[in-house]
C-alpha cells in the first residue's frame, strides 16, 4: 500500500452550512490535508477557477447553485477534479444522481471522519492513476 | 354536510345513503326486511284490488242480468196464467147467459148442462145456482147443497159490485183443495140479479203450474193476498201452507232455510186473488260462477306467491350487492384516509428529518474537533478523563439520531422500483441470513414451511428485502427470547403469499387497528422509531401487494403478505 503525502492533497469543502465546514475543514487540516472552503456553489466555481483542487466534497443542497449544477459544470473544463457528494438529505437518489453525473462517491451526513478521509485518499489515488 | 329532504324525514334510518367512516353502518337485515315487505305489499294490494274489482264487476253484472232474466220469466208466466183464468171465466160467463135463470131451476137441466161443461173441462167440481137474495136455488155436484144461504159471505157482496168473483184455493166441505168462479147475472124476466157460481179443482192450477215451470226457476207457486200457498212449493211446503215473511212485489234478496240466497220475485195475476212467486237460486250457486272464484282465489294465491318468492330473492340478492358496494366504498375510503395520513406524516417526517440532520451534522463535527484537540494535548488535565467520556457518550447519542433521521428521511425516498424476476423464498433465506446472529442471541427457532413451487414474481429485490427485513425483525423484537417464528409461503388465487407467524405475546385488540400507523410504537422510548410496519406497508402498496394481520394477546400475531406476480403498478 502506497502512503500518500496528504500535503500534497488540495481538498475544497462546498457547503453553505458554515460551522459544518469550518469545522471539517480544521479537522482535516489537522490531519496535514490541504483544505480550503467556500459557501456556496457560486463561491465553489470561483475558488475552482483560481486553483482547482485535488478534491472536492461537494454539498448538494446550497442557495445559489446547487451542487448537481456545479458537477455539471465542472463536466467540461475540470474533470479531473474528484468530486465527493456529501448529502445532509439522506438521499440516496440524490447521491446516486451524483454518482451518475460523474461524482466519484458520495457519503452521507452525519459523516463519519474515518470513512471520509478513506474516500479522500481513494478519489487521490485515482487521480494520480487517471 | 348532511342535507336532510322532506323525503328523508320519512325514511326509515336502513334506507337511507349514509356512507361514513364513523361507527353507523346500515342495518342491511332491517333494509332487507322493509325492501320485501315494501315491495310485497305493492305486489299484494295491486293483486288483490285487481282481482278484487274483478270480482265485484263481475258479480254486479251477473247479478243484473239475472234479475233482467227474471223479469222476463215471470212476466211470461204470469201472462200464461192470466190467459188461463180468462179462458175459465169466460166459460163460466159464457154458460151463465142471463135469460137462462128460469131454465136452470127446472129440471134436470143444470145437470146436463153440468155434463157437457165437465165433458169439456174435466177440473170443473160442480155448478150451483144463487138468486139475488144470496139462497142457492139449485145445485149439481157431489154434495146436497141447495138452499145453503150465501148471503152473508164477503164474496156475494163483493160479487154484487164487480159482477165477477174468483175465490182463492179452500178445502169447503169436500176437504178437497179447490176455488170458485162465481158471475153475476141480470135475469131479464124478472129483472132480479142471479149468480152462477162453478168450483174448480185445484188440481187445475198445480197442473198448469207445473207445465209453465222450467228448468229456469228452482220454485214456481201462487199466493194469495194472506200469504197462503195456493199451489205446491218446493221451499215453502205443500198446498195452503200459510207463510210467516210476507212477500212484496217485485225482486227480493231472500236466504233459505238451508241457508241458500235466492232470488225471490212476485207478480200479481190480474183478475185474481193471486200474486205469481219464482224462486230462483243466486249465481253463487251455479257453477261457472264457482268455477270463476275458485280460479280468480288461485290466480291470486299463485300471482302473490310468485311475487313473493321473486321479491324475497330480488331484495336479497340486492341488499348483498349494496352491502358489497358500500363495504367497498367504505374500505376504500379507509383506504384513502390512511394512505393520506401517511403521506402527510411522511412529509412532516421527512421534513423534520432534515432539519435535524444538519444540526446533527455539525455536533458530530464539533465533538470529533474537540476529541481531536484532546488527543493532541499531550499534558493530562483535571477532568479530562470525564470529558472524553461524555464525548463518547455525545456521539453514541448522534448515532441514535441518525438513524431516526435518516428512517425519517427514508419516509419521503421515492425509491425507483427495479422490476425484476424474483423467487420469493430465495430472499425470504436471504434476509434469514442476515437475521442469524440475532436470532441465535435470541434464541429464536425458524420454522420453515416454504413451498418449493412457488411462482416467481416481478417485483423488486431491495424492497422485498426491506419488507421482509421489517416484518422478521418486529417479530424477534416481540418474542423477544425463546420463541419460534413460522414462515410459510404458498400460491393463493395467482398471487404469492407469504404469512410470518410469531408465538409471542401476541398485540391487545384495541392496539391492531394503529399498527401501520407512523410513530406508532409499544417499544420503549428509544428502542423503536415506529416507523418500520408504516414504511413496511407502504412498500408492499407499492409493489401493489397486501399486508393483514391477525393476533391473539398471549398466542402470537401473524402478518399475512400477497405479492402479485406481476403488479399492476409496476
Amino acid at each position: 500500500m502506497t502512503t500518500v503525502n496528504r500535503e500534497n492533497i488540495k481538498v475544497l469543502i462546498a457547503d453553505d452550512e458554515i460551522e459544518f465546514a469550518s469545522t471539517l475543514a480544521t479537522r482535516l487540516q489537522l490531519r496535514k490535508f490541504n483544505t480550503t472552503m467556500a459557501e456556496s456553489g457560486g463561491a465553489a466555481l470561483s475558488a475552482i477557477e483560481k486553483s482547482p483542487p485535488d478534491v472536492l466534497l461537494l454539498d448538494l443542497k446550497m442557495p445559489d447553485i446547487d451542487g448537481l449544477e456545479v458537477l455539471a459544470r465542472l463536466k467540461d473544463d475540470f474533470a479531473d477534479i474528484k468530486v465527493i457528494i456529501l448529502t445532509g438529505h439522506g438521499s440516496f437518489e440524490a447521491g446516486q444522481e451524483g454518482m451518475k453525473l460523474g461524482a466519484y462517491d458520495y457519503v452521507m451526513k452525519p459523516v463519519d471522519l474515518n470513512r471520509l478521509i478513506e474516500k479522500i485518499e481513494g478519489a487521490y489515488k485515482e487521480k494520480q492513476a487517471g | 354536510m348532511e342535507t336532510t329532504t322532506f323525503v328523508d324525514r320519512f325514511l326509515p334510518k336502513a334506507l337511507k345513503s349514509s356512507i361514513d367512516l364513523g361507527l353507523h353502518r346500515r342495518n342491511y337485515t332491517q333494509f332487507r326486511l322493509i325492501l320485501i315487505l315494501l315491495i310485497t305489499a305493492i305486489i299484494v294490494g295491486s293483486v288483490i284490488s285487481v282481482a278484487g274489482l274483478g270480482y265485484y264487476y263481475y258479480r254486479d253484472l251477473l247479478q243484473k242480468e239475472e234479475i233482467d232474466q227474471l223479469h222476463w220469466q215471470i212476466d211470461g208466466k204470469v201472462k200464461s196464467i192470466e190467459a188461463l183464468i180468462n179462458n175459465l171465466t169466460s166459460v163460466v160467463q159464457f154458460t151463465a147467459r142471463n135469460d137462462r135463470y128460469g131454465e136452470l131451476l127446472v129440471g134436470n137441466n143444470l145437470g146436463e148442462l153440468f155434463v157437457r161443461l165437465k165433458r169439456q173441462y174435466p177440473f170443473f167440481a160442480d155448478l150451483g145456482v144463487i138468486d139475488h137474495l144470496g139462497i142457492q136455488q139449485n145445485y149439481w155436484g157431489p154434495y146436497e147443497l141447495t138452499g145453503t144461504d150465501y148471503s152473508g159471505e164477503d164474496w156475494f157482496a163483493e160479487l154484487s159490485d164487480k159482477g165477477l168473483y174468483i175465490s182463492g184455493v179452500y178445502t169447503g166441505y169436500r176437504q178437497v183443495p179447490h176455488f170458485s168462479i162465481a158471475v153475476r147475472n141480470l135475469d131479464p124476466l124478472s129483472g132480479k140479479m142471479w149468480i152462477l157460481r162453478a168450483t174448480i179443482d185445484a188440481s187445475t192450477l198445480q197442473n198448469f203450474i207445473d207445465t209453465i215451470k222450467t228448468n229456469a226457476s228452482d220454485d214456481l207457486f201462487l199466493v194469495d193476498g194472506e200469504s197462503t200457498l195456493q199451489t205446491v212449493s218446493k221451499y215453502y211446503g205443500p198446498l195452503l201452507t200459510r207463510i210467516d215473511s210476507s212477500f212484496t212485489a217485485g225482486v227480493s234478496n231472500v236466504v233459505t232455510s238451508d241457508y241458500k240466497r235466492v232470488f225471490q220475485v212476485m207478480e200479481n195475476v190480474k183478475n185474481s186473488p193471486w200474486s205469481l212467486v219464482l224462486v230462483k237460486q243466486q249465481y253463487f250457486h251455479h257453477e261457472h260462477w264457482q268455477k270463476f272464484s275458485k280460479k280468480l282465489l288461485l290466480t291470486v294465491f299463485v300471482c302473490i306467491s310468485i311475487g313473493f318468492v321473486v321479491v324475497y330473492i330480488l331484495a336479497s340478492a340486492l341488499t348483498v350487492l349494496i352491502r358489497k358496494a358500500e363495504e367497498t366504498q367504505l374500505s376504500m375510503l379507509r383506504e384513502a384516509e390512511h394512505t393520506d395520513k401517511l403521506a402527510s406524516i411522511g412529509r412532516l417526517a421527512a421534513g423534520v428529518g432534515h432539519e435535524i440532520n444538519n444540526p446533527l451534522a455539525i455536533i458530530n463535527q464539533k465533538t470529533g474537533l474537540i476529541e481531536d484537540l484532546l488527543l493532541m494535548s499531550a499534558s493530562d488535565f483535571e477532568h479530562k478523563e470525564t470529558i472524553q467520556n461524555s464525548l463518547k457518550v455525545i456521539n453514541q447519542s448522534i448515532d441514535r439520531c441518525k438513524a431516526i433521521t435518516h428512517r425519517l428521511l427514508g419516509f419521503a425516498r421515492r425509491t425507483d422500483v427495479h422490476p425484476e424476476m424474483l423467487q420469493v423464498n430465495d430472499i425470504i433465506k436471504e434476509v434469514l441470513m442476515f437475521l442469524e446472529n440475532s436470532m441465535t442471541y435470541s434464541r429464536i427457532t425458524i420454522n420453515l414451511q416454504l413451498d418449493e413451487q412457488l411462482t416467481p414474481v416481478t417485483s423488486d429485490q431491495m424492497q422485498l428485502q426491506q419488507i421482509f427485513l421489517n416484518i422478521i425483525n418486529n417479530a424477534i423484537d416481540a418474542i423477544g427470547k425463546n420463541g419460534e417464528i413460522t414462515i410459510m409461503t404458498h400460491m393463493v388465487a395467482g398471487d404469492v403469499r407469504i404469512v410470518i407467524q410469531d408465538n409471542g405475546p401476541g398485540i391487545a385488540e384495541n392496539i391492531l387497528p394503529h399498527i401501520f400507523e407512523p410513530f406508532f410504537t409499544t417499544k420503549e422510548t428509544g428502542k423503536g422509531t415506529g416507523l418500520g410496519l408504516s414504511i413496511t406497508y407502504g412498500l408492499i402498496k407499492k409493489l401493489g401487494g397486501e399486508i393483514t394481520v391477525r393476533s391473539h394477546v398471549g398466542q402470537g400475531t401473524a402478518f399475512t403478505i400477497t405479492i402479485p406476480l406481476k403488479s399492476k403498478k409496476l
